[in-house]
């Protein structure tokens, strides 16, 4: 959370992540969350649709769903708290008597440009530097005449709830109660496993199930690279059928991916094994 | 170009001043094109460059805000208790396509109100503030609402120009419905709300809701049909005292025990568990007949001996019943308790004393007729003795006599060993189950311009939302959904965080190598 109004970006690490929930997915709202959890790697997914052009699926706006590895990693990092539920600031008068401030004070703005702006398109018509008397008069007519309604006044849907989560105060709910939904599995446990030590090593992963793998594995930001590896996660007694690294070698080279088997070992690291399609020799 | 962007006071909940919210009148509506990607990364400054300009672009589209006119926004407010969000202003364009009618207001449904939400069509309040799309989000998504990956799959056909309804069981034609080619009458149905304190049910329609509905689908009536006969058996033999049993409806009966309760009215069942909200309108195609007891008029219970007229809701037309005095009907059923002889009392005793019962038998209930009974009979008598049929009954002949002309897929046929099946075959028989829902009809784009609400016609397929990280569905959840969804090919959307899947099954026949 900013500690001052004029933040810049380059900012130390003490920046808390604020997740919501919904549905109990990790979801992010707020700009700056987003900002830092890709700063410190963490791709996620939009699923919302974006404001400027809502009806396409090519790009898509906040909020931003964290994968649950992420969502670990945000928490083991201390870099994430809980923001409060829909209920817990529910408005009560002072909120309702703000609201209504404030959008008495945009409506009064908003008609005193609107004028203006009308009052620069007529200059503009006229065309000539000179103000001549006729245009002094449609304008001081302007003024007397011109009525801003109700219904051309701009307001905003917002996309993140505002109000009490930005008071410093509130900071401390942050941290308190994160609701603990660890899947402790063994097979969710080597995802983790994997996850941080590729994240560690400066790279960028997003989900793949699409390839039939655990993580896309990026060398830099999606945004500029393509994904180079497909990660299959394994705990190391685990067996798989000589068929499955088949197909997911088959894919891999279909989709010009290479197939990485990953497994976390007991000293802690993880161990790659990458599959090569070769012929008979 | 606007952005709401810091520095600002308000921008952490990124707060539009009225002057930028006045400009965004003019901002564009273009997307920037995404260019090449590179390969590796290396350190050279161009790809910096390259990167910082991707992020610069991907912050300023993500950071906008929704900006509207005040006169184009649909005023709305959210009821929670009903899970449904009210109208206050006249609906907009979207009304062709979304949304329902009740109690003379405009309502839509959650997932629909989120969506508008989403496009700026719609302002939604909840107790006079406006609701942020995180309130929508966070409030309108649920389990028992619509889920957040079904919502991410109905706003991804959405966007793309589909029209998505929620799928109702109850309110699809059975197959029998449609082999009988009945005219379908279809309201869009939308959920019950709530009902208030009045005691006669004035609504005009059934909501669509795939929680709270009890439907009644041809296997739940076949396994009532199955216990009744169960029933039949396990009372005593004596057929002349055995009258048409009601449904087995045990929990409505017995809450109706009590005082005043009449077998038409279907109001709540307050006493039993089961959540029955039910209010049939003449013209509904499905009775919930677990909550419509029918009076056992020959019991030998204590009965009033007048039934109040049933609920004229369930009456054809214009037809008014009044009240039925039952006692002349009672005189006529004899209720003579009948004396059996010693004989007769022992065989009683013997059959209850046998355990095994006859009409449990699956094959037993499969024959329609005593000829086929004593067919049965005469096979297990046969097979008892290690003499099939077809060895014992006649001459040993080869399967096919080759001087006898046959046609190449005759002779397959009758040699082939694995009789080929399709995959409706065994649905009917097959009980719903929690994991595997059909969600969503899903109907076309072109046909929005002249989509009717009240009779949307076919959908073009049905939405079944499931995820990677579950199991793959297996030949029962596919048989299930087929037969639940009828001739419309049922469609997986597997969501996979932000991005989705569709797969679907299509019946396939080996083609047949024949030469007639």
């Amino acid at each position: 959370m900013e500690d001052s109004p004029s933040m810049d970006d380059h900012q130390d690490s003490s920046l808390v992540v604020g997740v919501g929930l919904c549905d109990s997915a990790p979801l992010l709202w707020r700009l700056q969350d987003l900002k830092t959890a890709r700063r410190l790697g963490l791709v996620g997914a939009l699923l919302g649709s974006l404001p400027r052009t809502p009806r396409q699926n090519q790009r898509l706006g906040r909020p931003l769903l964290l994968l649950p590895e992420e969502e670990q990693l945000l928490r083991d990092e201390e870099a994430a708290g809980a923001l409060p539920g829909p209920n817990q600031d529910v408005g009560g008068a002072e909120l309702r008597r703000q609201f209504e401030e404030d959008q008495q004070r945009s409506f009064e703005e908003q008609s005193v440009l609107a004028l203006e702006d009308r009052k620069s398109a007529l200059r503009s018509e006229s065309g000539a530097e000179a103000v001549d008397e006729a245009l002094c008069g449609r304008l001081e007519a302007l003024d007397h005449s011109f009525s801003f309604p109700q219904s051309a006044m701009a307001v905003q849907l917002s996309t993140a709830r505002a109000g009490l989560s930005y008071c410093p105060e509130a900071r401390a709910h942050l941290q308190a109660s994160w609701p603990i939904r660890e899947q402790n599995n063994p097979r969710s446990d080597a995802r983790y496993q994997v996850f941080r030590d590729l994240r560690g090593r400066g790279f960028y992963l997003t989900s793949a199930g699409k390839f039939g793998g655990d993580f896309l594995v990026y060398p830099g930001d999606p945004l500029r690279f393509h994904a180079h590896f497909i990660a299959v996660c394994l705990t190391l007694d685990e067996s798989i059928c000589l068929l499955d690294v088949l197909a997911v070698a088959r894919l891999g080279s279909n989709v010009k991916k290479t197939v990485l088997l990953c497994s976390p070992v007991p000293d802690g690291g993880v161990c790659y094994t990458s599959l090569q399609w070769s012929g008979m020799v | 170009q606007i952005t709401c962007n810091l520095p600002h006071k308000d921008c952490a909940s990124n707060n539009c001043v009225p002057s930028e919210l006045f400009a965004a009148r003019s901002r564009s509506h273009k997307i920037p094109v995404r260019g090449q990607k590179d390969f590796f990364p290396n350190d050279s400054d161009e790809q910096r460059q390259r990167l910082e300009q991707s992020l610069n672009e991907h912050w300023s589209l993500t950071s906008e805000e929704r900006v509207e006119r005040l006169g184009n926004l649909v005023k709305a407010v959210w009821i929670p208790s009903d899970q449904i969000v009210e109208l206050q202003s006249p609906a907009g364009k979207f009304w062709q396509t979304m949304g329902f009618s009740a109690n003379g207001k405009q309502y839509l449904l959650p997932e629909e109100a989120l969506y508008l939400m989403e496009c700026g069509n719609v302002q939604v309040f909840y107790r006079d503030l406006p609701l942020s799309i995180q309130d929508g989000y966070e409030r309108f998504l649920s389990s028992a609402t619509v889920t957040l990956q079904q919502y991410q799959v109905f706003g991804h056909l959405k966007r793309l120009g589909y029209v998505v309804h929620r799928f109702d069981p109850s309110s699809e034609p059975s197959s029998y419905a449609r082999q009988l080619n009945l005219p379908q009458s279809r309201d869009r149905a939308g959920r019950q709300l709530k009902r208030k304190r009045s005691p006669s049910p004035t609504y005009t329609k059934r909501l669509n809701s795939f929680c709270f509905f009890c439907s009644y689908t041809e296997a739940q009536v076949e396994s009532t049909i199955e216990k009744m006969e169960e029933d039949k058996c396990s009372l005593e033999g004596d057929d002349a005292k055995k009258l048409a049993a009601s449904p087995d409806i045990q929990t409505a009966t017995t809450s109706g025990a009590d005082e005043g309760r009449s077998w038409w009215m279907t109001d709540d069942l307050g006493a039993s568990d089961k959540e029955l909200h039910h209010s049939p309108t003449s013209g509904s195609s499905r009775w919930d007949f677990s909550s419509i007891p029918f009076p056992d008029v020959g019991s030998s219970e204590r009965h009033p001996s007048c039934l109040a007229p049933p609920e004229p809701s369930l009456l054809p037309g214009d037809l008014t019943v009044g009240v039925c005095d039952i006692a002349s009907w009672r005189r006529k059923i004899n209720l003579r308790m009948v004396k059996m002889s010693s004989k007769e009392q022992k065989r009683e005793k013997d059959t209850r004393r046998r355990r095994w019962d006859v009409n449990k038998d699956r094959e037993v209930r499969r024959c329609r007729n005593w000829a086929e009974y004593h067919e049965l009979l005469a096979r297990r008598q046969r097979k008892r003795k290690g003499r099939p049929a077809h060895l014992w009954n006649r001459e040993v002949t080869p399967l096919h006599d080759p001087k006898q002309p046959i046609s190449t897929g005759e002779l397959l046929d009758k040699i082939s060993v694995i009789k080929s099946t399709h995959l409706l075959e065994g649905a009917s028989r097959l009980k719903g189950s929690e994991q595997w829902r059909i969600c969503f009809n899903v109907y076309q784009p072109d046909t929005v311009a002249d989509f009717k609400k009240s009779n949307p016609g076919k959908p073009y397929s049905r939405m079944c939302v499931c995820s990677f990280d579950g199991p793959v569905p297996d030949l029962r959840a596919i048989k299930l959904l087929a037969f639940q969804s009828g001739d419309i090919p049922v469609v997986f959307a597997v969501v996979d965080h932000g991005d989705i899947s569709f797969y679907t099954f299509k019946d396939f026949q080996l083609p047949t190598d024949v030469f007639p």
